[in-house]
C-alpha cells in the first residue's frame, strides 16, 4: 500500500462490514491497537496486524484487505477481542472479511488446498495404516482413515 | 494500647493503623476517633455476653492480668468456664467464614492459667446493710453472690451438699475440671465477703420464710437438677443399677467408688460420657455406652465422645435397653432393642424406633443410667407463692428473675433443667441486678431490654489468609486412664498469643478500654467509648452534596494482575510511597523485595474509556496529569537514573499550564511517552519483573521489562446512594447531572453538587465547583445571612509591655521531612540554651490541631509572652499559629517563624549535621528578633459594598448575577456594544443545549435586575485604591467619564479566537475556523448540506511552540460540529485530523458517538502536520496518518480550523490593577490549585476565559465561584488590615521623595500641610509591608513594624 486516496475508496464497505454479525461495533475502534499488542500472530509476523486492518476497514480500502493474504493468518484465539476497551469484536470481524473475500473470489491457494483435502479427507491431515501402527506403538487407539460424515457436512 | 490493628485506608492498606487512631497526622478534625460497629458476634452469641473480642485482644498482647480483668466483670470462673464451657461464642466466630472459629476457651483458660484469679483486683462498691440469701453454691449461685457483692451487697450460700460448686463439683469429674481450680475461684467470691455455709439444704436445716424473716432481705433459689430420671423399665431397682449423677457425685466427694467390671452406660449426653470415663479410671474393664439414636444427634461435644472413645469406651449406637436381667437381686445382664430412626420428634431430632423381633442381651454386671436430670422439688414443694412447670422446673418472671412470691428469686437448672453452666451464671447476673433493683425499691424493667442482634461488623477481608486453630495438647490415652489427672495441658503462652492473633476483629474496636486507661488528659472515657452513631435532623434551606469519587479498583482486569503481583500498584499506592508520611517514609521501593526499581510504567486509562472490562466509557480527566507528576517526582526520589515510561492513547494536558508540565516531563526530566495501550502485564510467580508488551511508534510489537507498573485507575461514581435518597438524576456514567448553564445545580431544586460527585474533575475545578456551589446556595439563603451566627470569644490581650521576655520555642519533625535530616532534638535544647528562652518543645507535626492546644497550654502555664516555632513556611502556616496565640492571649505579632524545612532539610538532605547546624543558626536568629517584637494592632478597613465587574460574557454575566441575587450592587462593564461575548458565536453545547436560546435568558435575567448597572461600550482609563475601596474611573463610548467606587473587582474580560495563518486560511474561502463554522450554523446555512466532504484539522495554533498551550475547548467543539455536519448531510464524510483528542470527562462519550456515527478521525504528529492545497475538485488535504504510516490524500468541500483561543493581550487592566498575567497572556490567579478564582491581590477576582481556555459550564462555574470569593468581603462591613506595615518617624524625614517612587503599592505619598508638611506619610492599608520604602530611605526614617532595625541587627548579629 503506498498512500491512500480516499475518494478512491469504497465508503460503503464499512456499513457492509457492519451489517454482518459481529461488524456492528468497528467503528468503536479509537486505534489504542490493545488488538495488535496482544496478538501471537502479530507478534511473529508484522505483515498480521489487527488495529491496521480495522483501520483499513475505516478507511474504506475493501480491494486491499480482501485481495490480502494477511486476513487469512488470524488464529482465531479472540485474545484481541477479549481486551478491546471498546468492545469491537475483532475476531469475528476478521471471519466475515475472510467470508467476504471468498464471495468476492479472493481464495488464497493455501487455503483452496487445505479446503480440498478436508472435503476429500475430512481432515487436513490424512490418516493411514502407517499412522495407526504409530499410535498402536504409543499405546493409542486407532483414528478411522475416512471421515465420510465431515464430507457429508460439506455436501 | 490498642490491640486491634486494622490496615491503613490512608495509606492504601499498605500500613496498619489501630481501631483508636486519626487519619493522619493533619486531619482534620485533628482528634483521634474509635472505629466501632456493632459488638462482635462472639460476644452477643454469649449467654453471659462477656467480652470476647476484647480477652482474645489480650491474651494476643500477652495481657493475661487485663484478659482476666475483662471476664470477670461478667464471669467470676475464668478458669472453670475456660475448661468446661460449650462455647456458643465459637458457633459465631466469623473466623468461620475463613477456616475455623478461633479457640475462645481455651484462650480464656490461658488467661487464667498464667495468673491466680484470686489476684486480680475486683472493685467493689461500699458494703450495704442489706443480705440476700442464696440456695445453692452451683454456678447460679455464685454468679449471684458475686456480683450482689460487686454491688455492695454480702450474701450467704447455704449449700446442701458438703462442697460448695453445686454439679461444677459433683456433675463433672476431675480430669475435665481439676478441684482445685474450682476451690481457687470459688474464693474469688469468698474473698469478697460472701459466706458458704455447707451441709444446710433448704427445708431441712432453713426455710425461705425463716430466711425472710431473720436477717436477710431477699432469697435466691438456685439448687440446681441433680434428680436422675428411671428408664423405665423391668428390673431398675435391681443391685448394681445406678444413676449417673449419683455416681459422679460419689466419685467427685469421696474420690472413689467401687465399679463392676462390665459396666454399660445409658444415655448420650455429657453425663453419659462422664460417667464412663469416670469408670474406666476408676478400673472397670469395660465401658459400653448405649444410645438409641446415631452419634449425629448425640447431645454430649464431640471431643468428649472422641476423648472417650480414645480412652477405650465403646459406644453402640440404635441401641435402646428394654430389660435389666437379674440374678438374685443382682444385675446380671441387659436386654436390648436395636431401633431406627423414624420422623423427626419435637425437637427436630429423628425419633428412634424398635425394629422388632431385634432383642438381643449382652452380659453386664452394672448399670449406670444417665438419660437426664430434673430439679428435686421437695423443699419448694407447697411454699406459698412459688410456681412450677410441667418439666419440674420453677417459674420466673422471664426478664426480671422474679418468682411468684415477693423477695424470692430463682435461676440455674432449677429454673430451666438441665443446662450450661454459662447460661446459670447468665441467669445469675440478671438475677443480682434484679435483686439489686428490689432492694432498692426501684423499678424491674426498665432499660433491660435485650439488646438486639444486629450484623453491622468489620467484613472479613477477601485476603484473608487461612490459618489453622492451635491445636490443644492432651496427655497420652493410656496415662490418662489410671488417674483423674486433667487431660487437656492448656496452650503454652506462645501458641495462646498466635491463636489469639486470629481474631479477626469484627467489631473493630474490643472494648479493652485499655485507651481509657492510658489517657492521661481524661479525653477518652468510658462515656467516650459509650457513643453511638446519632440521627440528627437539620432544617436547611439548600443541600450541597461533595462526596467525591472512588477511584476504581482494578482487581477484576485480571490481565493487570493487581493484587496478584505485588509490583503491580495503583496510582493511589504510588502516592503514598511517594509520600514522606507514607509506608516508606518516601523511599521509592520495589514492593516485592524493597529494592529500589530502575524502571517504572505506568499504564493509562485502567477503569476509564473501558466499556469492556468495565463500565466506564468516560475518561477520568485527571490520570494524565497524576502519573506525569508521579514519574517526575519519582525521578526525584529515586534520581535521574530511574527510568520512567508511561503508556498512554491520548496524553490529556487540557488544564492550564498542564501541557508545559507535559513537555518538561519530556524534554527536561526524560520521560517515555508511549502512544500504546498496554493489554496485559506478563510475570511469572516469585519474579520480581513484569513485562509489559505494547505496539511502538513503528507498528512493532516489544515486550518490554520493567521493575514496577503503576495502573492509572480512573475515578468512580460514588453517587448510588446519595442519588437515590435525594432523588437525583445521573449521567451515563453515574455521575450526578447537571446542565451547562448551570453547572452545579442537580436535577432537585435546592440541591447542589460539587467535585467529582457531578463528573470526573481535577483539584482546580472542585475548588471552582465548591465555590459555585457555595455562590448558588448563598444566592438562596440571602435573607437568612448572619441570621444564626455566633461571635468568636477570645481571651483579653495579655499586656506584655515591660515584661522580660520569656520564649517558648517549638522545634517541628514535619513527620520525616525535618525529623529525618535535621537531629530536632538538638535543635530544640540548643534553643533552650538561648537567652530569654524559657520553654522549648518539639512536635511530629507543629500544624496539628492537638500541637495548638499544647502550644496554648504552654504559653499559658509558662507564661510565655513570645514564640518561635521552627517549621516550614510562614506563607502556609504563620496565621495558624498566630490564632494559637490569640488563643492564648497573645498578641499575634509576638511570633517569629523560622523555615528549616523548605530552606534547610530539604536542601541540605545529604549534609545532616550541617543541616541541624544551620536550623541551630535559624532558630537563634529567630529567638534574637522575637525577643525585640512589640505587639501591633492590626486596623479596621471599610467594605464598599458594589462590586465592578470587567467583561459582560457568560463569566462577566453570571458573576452580576450571582452578586446581585445575593444582595449586592453591581457595575457590569463591557468594551463592545452588547453583552453575550464569546458564546455569541457558538451555537451548541456538547451536550446538546441550544447556546443562543440561554445566553439569551442570561441577558434578560442580567439586564432586568435593578442591582445590576451594565454599561456597554466602556473601558477603564483609571483606577486607583485597594481592596474595599477601589475608585475606577469609566470611560463610556460618548466620551462621557464617570468614576465609580466599588469595594471588590472581578475581572471577566474573556479570550477569542486566534487568526489562522496556516492550511490556507483567508486565501480559501472554504477554509473557516471552528467558531465560523458555528455561525454557518446558527445562519442555517443552505450550503451546508451541499458538503460531501468536510475535514476539521486540531490544535491550529495551539499546542505549538510560539503558543504552547491546549485550548482544551477545541476537540469537544469540533466533534460536535462534525456531528452536526452529520445530522445536516448523513452522507457527508466527516475527518478529523488531531494530534490527542481531548474530550475529558463525560465529553468521552460524544467522540464514542461521533466514531460511531461515521467522523473517521486521523492522527497526525506535530512534525508532520496537514498539507492542504486549493484544487478545482476541493481542498487536496493529505496528513500522515500515524497509525497506518501511510499518507491520507482527504478532497474536501469544507475545512474548518480549530484555531487556538487566544487571551485580548491588552495591558492596561493589568497595570490599573496589578495583576500578573503568564507568558500566554492568561491572568494569573492567586494559587493554581486553591485560589484559581482569585488574584493574589486583595479584593480582586478571576474568572472565565481571561483566567484560561474553558467551556462554558467551567466559566460559569468559575464566575459563580469568583462571586462567592466575592461576597467573603462584601458581606462584612469591614476587615481588619495587618499592622505589619511601615511607618514615618516624620522627625527623621528628609523630604527626599524615593519611597514614593519606589513603592509598587503606592502606599508612601508626601504630605503637603500640617506641622509635618513636606515628609512622607504612608497610608497602612496600601502598605504591604514589602519594605522596599524602610530599605531605600537614606535618612533611617521610616521603620517598618515588624522588621525593626533593632531587630534584622539582632539577627545579623546572631547569624
Amino acid at each position: 500500500m503506498t498512500g491512500i486516496d480516499v475518494s478512491k475508496a469504497d465508503p460503503y464497505f464499512v456499513g457492509e462490514i457492519m451489517n454482518q454479525p459481529g461488524g456492528d461495533k468497528i467503528r468503536a475502534c479509537f486505534s489504542c491497537r490493545t488488538c495488535t499488542a496482544s496478538c501471537p500472530i502479530a507478534a511473529i509476523n508484522h505483515t498480521f496486524n489487527p488495529a491496521r486492518i480495522i483501520r483499513m476497514a475505516l478507511y474504506g480500502l475493501k480491494q486491499d484487505l480482501l485481495k490480502s493474504d494477511f486476513i487469512w493468518f488470524c488464529s482465531s484465539c479472540y485474545a484481541c477481542q477479549e481486551r478491546c476497551p471498546q468492545g469491537v469484536s475483532i475476531t469475528e470481524i476478521m471471519t466475515l472479511l475472510k467470508n467476504m473475500a471468498i464471495q468476492a473470489g479472493y481464495l488464497p491457494a493455501g487455503i483452496k488446498s487445505q479446503m480440498d483435502i478436508i472435503k476429500g479427507e475430512g481432515r487436513i491431515y490424512p490418516i493411514d495404516d502407517f499412522d495407526n501402527k504409530k499410535r498402536g506403538k504409543a499405546g493409542l487407539p486407532p483414528l478411522p482413515t475416512s471421515c465420510e460424515w465431515v464430507k457429508e457436512l460439506f455436501q | 494500647m490498642c490491640p486491634v490493628t486494622l490496615p491503613n485506608e490512608y495509606d492504601q492498606g499498605l500500613t496498619n493503623r489501630k481501631a483508636i487512631y486519626k487519619k493522619y497526622p493533619q486531619a482534620i478534625p485533628g482528634s483521634f476517633a474509635i472505629q466501632k460497629t456493632d459488638p462482635a458476634p462472639c460476644r452477643l452469641a454469649c449467654p453471659a455476653h462477656l467480652n470476647v473480642q476484647g480477652y482474645v485482644q489480650m491474651v494476643a498482647q500477652g495481657k493475661y492480668e487485663q484478659a482476666l480483668g475483662i471476664i470477670m466483670e461478667n464471669l467470676p470462673l475464668p478458669g472453670v468456664l475456660g475448661r468446661i464451657c460449650p462455647r456458643p461464642c465459637e458457633e459465631a466466630c466469623r473466623r468461620c467464614e475463613v477456616d475455623d472459629p478461633v479457640a475462645v476457651r481455651d484462650l480464656k483458660r490461658l488467661a487464667a492459667d498464667q495468673l491466680d484469679p484470686r489476684e486480680i483486683p475486683i472493685h467493689c462498691d461500699p458494703k450495704r446493710v442489706e443480705k440476700v440469701a442464696v440456695i445453692g453454691s452451683g454456678p447460679a449461685g455464685l454468679a449471684v453472690a458475686y456480683h450482689l457483692a460487686r454491688k455492695g451487697i454480702l450474701s450467704t450460700i447455704f449449700e446442701a451438699l458438703p462442697e460448695p460448686g453445686g454439679m461444677l463439683r459433683v456433675g463433672i469429674p476431675d480430669y475435665r475440671l481439676p478441684r482445685e481450680i474450682l476451690d481457687r475461684e470459688i474464693e474469688v467470691i469468698t474473698r469478697l465477703g460472701v459466706e458458704i455455709r455447707t451441709n444446710t439444704a433448704l427445708g431441712r436445716d432453713v426455710t425461705i420464710d425463716g430466711l425472710l424473716k431473720e436477717e436477710y432481705q431477699a432469697v435466691y433459689l438456685a439448687m440446681g437438677a441433680h434428680q436422675g430420671m428411671d428408664l423405665g423399665i423391668p428390673g431398675e431397682d435391681a443391685q448394681g443399677v445406678c444413676q449417673g449423677v449419683d455416681f459422679l457425685r460419689e466419685v467427685n466427694l469421696k474420690g472413689s467408688v467401687k465399679v463392676g467390671k462390665r459396666i454399660a452406660v445409658i444415655g448420650g449426653g455429657n453425663v453419659a460420657i462422664d460417667v464412663s470415663r469416670s469408670a474406666l479410671r476408676l478400673g472397670a474393664e469395660a465401658v459400653m455406652i448405649f444410645y438409641r439414636r446415631t452419634r449425629a444427634e448425640m447431645p454430649a461435644w464431640a471431643e468428649e465422645i472422641e476423648a472417650a472413645e480414645t480412652e477405650g469406651v465403646r459406644i453402640t449406637y440404635l441401641s435402646a435397653p428394654r430389660e435389666v436381667l437379674m440374678e438374685d437381686g443382682q444385675v446380671k445382664g441387659l436386654r436390648c432393642m436395636r431401633m431406627e430412626l423414624g420422623e423427626p420428634d419435637a425437637s427436630g431430632r429423628r425419633r428412634p424406633v424398635p425394629v422388632p423381633g431385634s432383642e438381643y442381651d449382652i452380659e453386664i454386671d452394672q448399670l449406670i443410667t444417665a438419660i437426664g436430670q430434673r430439679p428435686d422439688l421437695f423443699a419448694l414443694e407447697g411454699i406459698n407463692g412459688l410456681h412450677f412447670s410441667g418439666w419440674g422446673t420453677i417459674e420466673v418472671d422471664p426478664m426480671t428473675w422474679e418468682t411468684g412470691r415477693k423477695g424470692v428469686f430463682a435461676g440455674g437448672d432449677l429454673q430451666t433443667g438441665p443446662g450450661v453452666a454459662i447460661e446459670a451464671i447468665a441467669a445469675g447476673r440478671e438475677a443480682a441486678e434484679s435483686i439489686v433493683r428490689y432492694l432498692d425499691g426501684r423499678e424491674m424493667v426498665k432499660g433491660r431490654n435485650v439488646p438486639d442482634k444486629k450484623s453491622e461488623y468489620r467484613p472479613v477481608p477477601q485476603d484473608q489468609p487461612p490459618q489453622s486453630r492451635a491445636h490443644m495438647p492432651t496427655i497420652p490415652a493410656e496415662a490418662r486412664i489410671r488417674d483423674f489427672s486433667e487431660v487437656e495441658a492448656g496452650y503454652d503462652p506462645e501458641t495462646g498469643q498466635r491463636e489469639a492473633n486470629r481474631c479477626l476483629n469484627c467489631g473493630y474496636c474490643c472494648e479493652c478500654y485499655q485507651c481509657v486507661t492510658a489517657c492521661k488528659a481524661g479525653a477518652v472515657t468510658l462515656e467516650t467509648h459509650a457513643q453511638r452513631p446519632e440521627t440528627l435532623t437539620i432544617k436547611t434551606g439548600a443541600v450541597i452534596l461533595a462526596p467525591g469519587f472512588q477511584p476504581f479498583d482494578p482487581a477484576g482486569h485480571t490481565a493487570y494482575a493487581y493484587g496478584r503481583h505485588p509490583n503491580v500498584v495503583t496510582g493511589m499506592e504510588f502516592e503514598r510511597f511517594l509520600s514522606a508520611s507514607g509506608p516508606t517514609q518516601g523511599r521509592l521501593v520495589r514492593p516485592s523485595d524493597g529494592k529500589p526499581p530502575a524502571k517504572i510504567a505506568w499504564i493509562q486509562c485502567v477503569g476509564s474509556r473501558d466499556v469492556h472490562a468495565c463500565d466506564h466509557g468516560y475518561c477520568s480527566s485527571v490520570c494524565c496529569m497524576y502519573a506525569i507528576k508521579e514519574a517526575i517526582i519519582a525521578k526525584e526520589h529515586a534520581g535521574s537514573d530511574l527510568e520512567c515510561a508511561l503508556f498512554y492513547m491520548d496524553m490529556r494536558t487540557h488544564g492550564k499550564d498542564f501541557e508545559h508540565y507535559y513537555n518538561q516531563a519530556r524534554d527536561v526530566h526524560g520521560v517515555r511517552f508511549i502512544r500504546s495501550r498496554v493489554p496485559a502485564i506478563d510475570w511469572t510467580k516469585g519474579e520480581h519483573t513484569l513485562v509489559l508488551p505494547y505496539v511502538d511508534e513503528s507498528n512493532q510489537i516489544v515486550r518490554e521489562p520493567f521493575d514496577m507498573v503503576v495502573l492509572s485507575v480512573g475515578m468512580e461514581a460514588v453517587t448510588a446512594d446519595l442519588a437515590g435518597k435525594f432523588d437525583l438524576a445521573l449521567t451515563e456514567g453515574k455521575f450526578a447531572e447537571t446542565p451547562t448553564f448551570s453547572p452545579v445545580s442537580s436535577s432537585r431544586e435546592g440541591v447542589y453538587v460539587c467535585g467529582a460527585f457531578s463528573g470526573p474533575k481535577d483539584i482546580p475545578q472542585s475548588v471552582i465547583d465548591a465555590g459555585s456551589a457555595a455562590a448558588e446556595a448563598g444566592a438562596l439563603l440571602s435573607e437568612a445571612r448572619n441570621s444564626m451566627t455566633t461571635e468568636k470569644q477570645v481571651p483579653r490581650e495579655h499586656n506584655v509591655s515591660g515584661e522580660r521576655p520569656r520564649i517558648g520555642v517549638f522545634v517541628c519533625h514535619c513527620g520525616i521531612n525535618i525529623g529525618g535530616v535535621v537531629d530536632v532534638p538538638e535543635v530544640r535544647d540548643y534553643a533552650a540554651s538561648l537567652p530569654y528562652v524559657e520553654y522549648v518543645a518539639d512536635n511530629m507535626y507543629t500544624c496539628s490541631q492537638d500541637t495548638q492546644e499544647t502550644i496554648t497550654k504552654a504559653i499559658q502555664e509558662n507564661r510565655l509572652n513570645r514564640v518561635v516555632v521552627a517549621a516550614c513556611t510562614p506563607k502556609t502556616h504563620e496565621p495558624l499559629f498566630q490564632e494559637t496565640l490569640v488563643e492564648a492571649g497573645l498578641n499575634k505579632y509576638l511570633f517569629e517563624m523560622t523555615n528549616i524545612r523548605n530552606q534547610d532539610s530539604w536542601v541540605h538532605k545529604d549534609h545532616r549535621v550541617l543541616a541541624t547546624q544551620k536550623a541551630e543558626d535559624l532558630v537563634r536568629m529567630a529567638v534574637a528578633k522575637v525577643a525585640l517584637m512589640e505587639p501591633l494592632e492590626d486596623f479596621p478597613l471599610e467594605i464598599n459594598q458594589r462590586a465592578l465587574i470587567i467583561g459582560g460574557g457568560i463569566a462577566g454575566m453570571t458573576a452580576a448575577k450571582s452578586l446581585a441575587q445575593q444582595g449586592y450592587g453591581v457595575c457590569l462593564m463591557e468594551r463592545g456594544p452588547a453583552l453575550g461575548g464569546q458564546a455569541r458565536n457558538l451555537y451548541r453545547t456538547w451536550k446538546g443545549e441550544d447556546i443562543q436560546k440561554n445566553l439569551h435568558t442570561l441577558i434578560s435575567t442580567v439586564e432586568a435586575n435593578p442591582r445590576i448597572d451594565i454599561r456597554l461600550n466602556t473601558e477603564i482609563c483609571d483606577a486607583e485604591g485597594f481592596v474595599g475601596n477601589f475608585r475606577t474611573t469609566l470611560n463610556s463610548g460618548d466620551g462621557g467619564r464617570e468614576t465609580i467606587e466599588h469595594g471588590v473587582t472581578l475581572v471577566a474580560t474573556g479570550a477569542g479566537e486566534s487568526t489562522p495563518d496556516e492550511y490556507l486560511y483567508g486565501k480559501d474561502p472554504r477554509v473557516l475556523t471552528h467558531t465560523q463554522l458555528d455561525q454557518r450554523f446558527l445562519a442555517r446555512d443552505p450550503a451546508l448540506k451541499q458538503v460531501q466532504s468536510a475535514v476539521f484539522i486540531q490544535c491550529v495554533g495551539s499546542r505549538e511552540p510560539g503558543r504552547p498551550y491546549c485550548s482544551r475547548v477545541c476537540c469537544t467543539h469540533s466533534i460536535e460540529s462534525a456531528l452536526h455536519l452529520k445530522e445536516i448531510n448523513p452522507d457527508m464524510q466527516v475527518f478529523i485530523l488531531y494530534r490527542d483528542i481531548r474530550t475529558y470527562g463525560e465529553r468521552e462519550y460524544l467522540y464514542r458517538q461521533a466514531r460511531m456515527a461515521g467522523i473517521l478521525f486521523i492522527p497526525f504528529s506535530v512534525e508532520q502536520k496537514p498539507q492542504v492545497s486549493a484544487t478545482e475538485d476541493g481542498l487536496k488535504i493529505s496528513v500522515m496518518d500515524r497509525l497506518l504510516g501511510e499518507e491520507v490524500v482527504i478532497t474536501a468541500d469544507l475545512l474548518s480550523l480549530a484555531s487556538a483561543i487566544v487571551p485580548p493581550g491588552d495591558e492596561t487592566l493589568s497595570k490599573f490593577f496589578k495583576l500578573p498575567v503568564n507568558e500566554n497572556g492568561f491572568f494569573v490567579e492567586a494559587h493554581a490549585k486553591l485560589g484559581p478564582s482569585e488574584f493574589a491581590t486583595d479584593g480582586v477576582f478571576l474568572c472565565g476565559m481571561a483566567h484560561y481556555p474553558k467551556p462554558i459550564d467551567e466559566s460559569v462555574a468559575q464566575a459563580l465561584a469568583a462571586s462567592s470569593r466575592a461576597v467573603t468581603l462584601l458581606s462584612r462591613e469591614s476587615i481588619l488590615m495587618s499592622g505589619m506595615v511601615a511607618h514615618v518617624n516624620p522627625s527623621l524625614c528628609s523630604g527626599c521623595g524615593v519611597c514614593v517612587e519606589v513603592c509598587p503599592y503606592s502606599a508612601p505619598s508626601m504630605m503637603s500641610e500640617g506641622p509635618f508638611a513636606h515628609t512622607a506619610e504612608i497610608n497602612p492599608v496600601l502598605c504591604k509591608g514589602c519594605g522596599l520604602c524602610t530599605a531605600s530611605c537614606r535618612s533611617g526614617a521610616i521603620n517598618l513594624k515588624g522588621f525593626g532595625e533593632d531587630q534584622i541587627m539582632a539577627m545579623i548579629e546572631q547569624s
